[in-house]
């Protein structure tokens, strides 16, 4: 089953074009990560899926509705968190979930949407007074109110300390485990990788690569870096060198594993030691790092 | 949920935003409650004795009460909501546009309502001038017109580029209604005619006759003659105020 299906979509700001033509699917029940810089069009897609924006070109379907012409449908089995949104400052936190209770068909208890986000504790503080991530928490609050079917989450987490951060990536694990789909965007590549099981990265409103996350990552070079041992030249190394940073020399290379055990031979057999010998596979900064400079190239 | 529910929820929730906005209290609670009820007491003991004067200053007040009260306060109030996303926020709730838009209308009309409704009975209570012959009459006029007035505001929004200058480009819309009801004393005697008619074609203009209607000796078919020519004011206003609102209202501030 699909719960967002993409098909060709274009969208402009007059002569801007903040989207173009792009496709992806999301299944049901799936985290699904769009990864991308500042301006690549991500929340541009994000409020077209919600219905906030209509399509110059291309199809959506959102949990098999159109979400402009069928928009009240669609809203009442989804939750969004919008990447900005305001709040009335002068409620409270307790206030303000009540006033949205009354707007959310089958909400949440007020308790239980507080203690969701951690923000129990700050029932009785107003809103003006909360922090720009407590006001995060506070937005998941009330997204997840109604218990929705299709999550869209707009960089849940910016402005959040590593702990709340955390504690966010747990609640969208749980809610995706009760079967809630989620469209997830960030440029936190850790949140990414920790929580979709599929992505799509865009830059400059297309999609640039996409897939699973494992397949993706594996598709992608490995990473080996050390320190340049005193003596020894960068060509008398044997394999080919991406990058020489300070002392330390960086190799992109398929197999992480066959190149260091050709490093560490090559050095036994001469009595070298590779000092700070970092050995890992691809990670999505890779990813983003080696499209920014297929870009430059 | 029903609209309706969804409008009424929307409204509550804007009503208790209304009373603790400060802004709002001075603005248009303390504003029009003031002028309201301060010139037609002023008036009664200038001019003892003559409650049909008395009555004409608090005609003119009730025009300038729901003008700040309803037109003023949609203009900043939606600006505001617009420019702070909360509007976006409202939306993304689940509800319709109709229903966010409505229940913000619908509070601020209520208030405004509320407002007006104050001020006639403490001048009627401090005063020389006597109760509304046909109160209902009045009321459902007064509800009308700060219905089709808070359109109005509405409507005024698209053309404001951000909240800051909201209040400042609705002000004058208040002292040209307060002109041509009479609020300011006679000076719309010594206006052109056609200026005349122009002020008389304004939506408070329609509320200030079936109020002079509803003040005066008469009869009950007499008053409904009297109320035709404003419903049918009102009816353009609100049709032209419906057209811009759903072909240019907007919901979110300016990109660029």
């Amino acid at each position: 089953m699909t719960a967002i299906q993409v098909d060709g979509l274009r969208k402009s700001y007059g002569d801007f074009e903040a989207v173009r033509e792009i496709s992806f699917s999301v299944a049901r029940g799936e985290i699904f990560a769009l990864l991308g810089r500042n301006g690549a069009g991500k929340t541009t897609t994000v409020e077209i899926l919600a219905g906030f924006q209509r399509p110059d070109g291309g199809t959506v379907r959102v949990l098999g509705l159109d979400p402009v012409k069928d928009r009240a449908k669609v809203r009442k089995s989804t939750g969004i968190m919008l990447q900005e949104a305001g709040f009335f400052p002068d409620l409270t936190v307790a206030r303000t979930v009540d006033s949205w209770r009354e707007l959310v068909p089958a909400a949440r208890p007020r308790a239980e949407a507080l203690e969701l986000v951690g923000l129990t504790g700050k029932a009785g503080t107003k809103v003006r007074q909360l922090s720009g991530g407590e006001k995060r928490r506070l937005d998941l609050a009330l997204a997840t109110l109604g218990r929705p079917d299709l999550l869209f989450l707009d960089e849940p987490t910016t402005g959040m300390d590593p702990e709340a951060r955390r504690a966010t990536w747990d609640v969208v694990t749980d809610l995706a485990a009760h079967g809630t789909t989620v469209l997830l965007t960030t440029h936190y590549l850790e949140e990414a990788q920790r929580l979709a099981s599929r992505m799509a990265i865009m830059d400059k409103g297309t999609i640039v690569a996409s897939g699973g996350m494992a397949e993706t990552l594996a598709a992608e070079t490995g990473r080996v870096a050390f320190e340049l041992p005193a003596g020894v030249e960068v060509g008398d190394l044997p394999v080919e060198v991406t990058a020489v940073e300070g002392a330390t020399v960086i190799c992109r290379v398929a197999d992480p594993d066959v190149a260091a055990q050709t490093l560490l031979g090559w050095a036994g057999e001469r009595g070298l030691r590779l000092r700070g010998l970092e050995v890992r596979t691809a990670t999505l900064e890779d990813l983003f790092l080696d499209l920014a400079s297929r870009e430059k190239a | 949920m029903t609209q309706v529910r969804e409008t009424l929820a929307v409204a509550r929730l804007g009503g208790r935003i209304y009373w603790r906005d400060k802004q709002a209290l001075t603005a248009t609670v303390m504003t029009s409650l003031g002028l309201g009820v301060g010139l037609p007491v002023l008036m009664d003991r200038l001019r003892p004795g003559d409650p049909g004067v008395v009555v004409a200053q608090l005609l003119g007040m009730l025009a300038v009460a729901l003008t700040l009260g309803a037109f003023n306060q949609t203009a900043v109030s939606l600006t505001a909501r617009r420019d702070q996303l909360i509007l976006k926020r409202l939306r993304a709730a689940g509800l319709s546009d109709t229903a966010v838009l409505g229940g913000e209308l619908l509070n601020i009309a209520v208030q405004s309502v509320l407002i007006a409704l104050v001020a006639i009975v403490a001048v009627v209570s401090l005063t020389s001038a006597t109760a509304p012959r046909d109160p209902v009459l009045l009321t459902v006029f007064m509800a009308l017109g700060a219905a089709v007035i808070t359109l109005l505001g509405a409507a005024w929004t698209v053309v404001i580029p951000r909240a800051e200058v909201a209040a400042p480009m609705s002000i004058p819309f208040f002292m040209i209604a307060g002109l041509g009801a009479g609020a300011f004393g006679p000076m719309n005697q010594f206006l052109p005619g056609w200026l005349s008619t122009v002020l008389d074609l304004l939506p408070t203009a329609a509320v200030v006759k079936v109020g002079e209607a509803a003040f005066a000796d008469g009869t009950f078919g007499g008053d409904l003659r009297a109320a035709v020519v404003p419903l049918l004011n009102l009816s353009v206003w609100a049709a032209v105020a419906l057209l811009v609102v759903s072909r240019r209202f907007r919901w979110e501030p300016r990109r660029s």
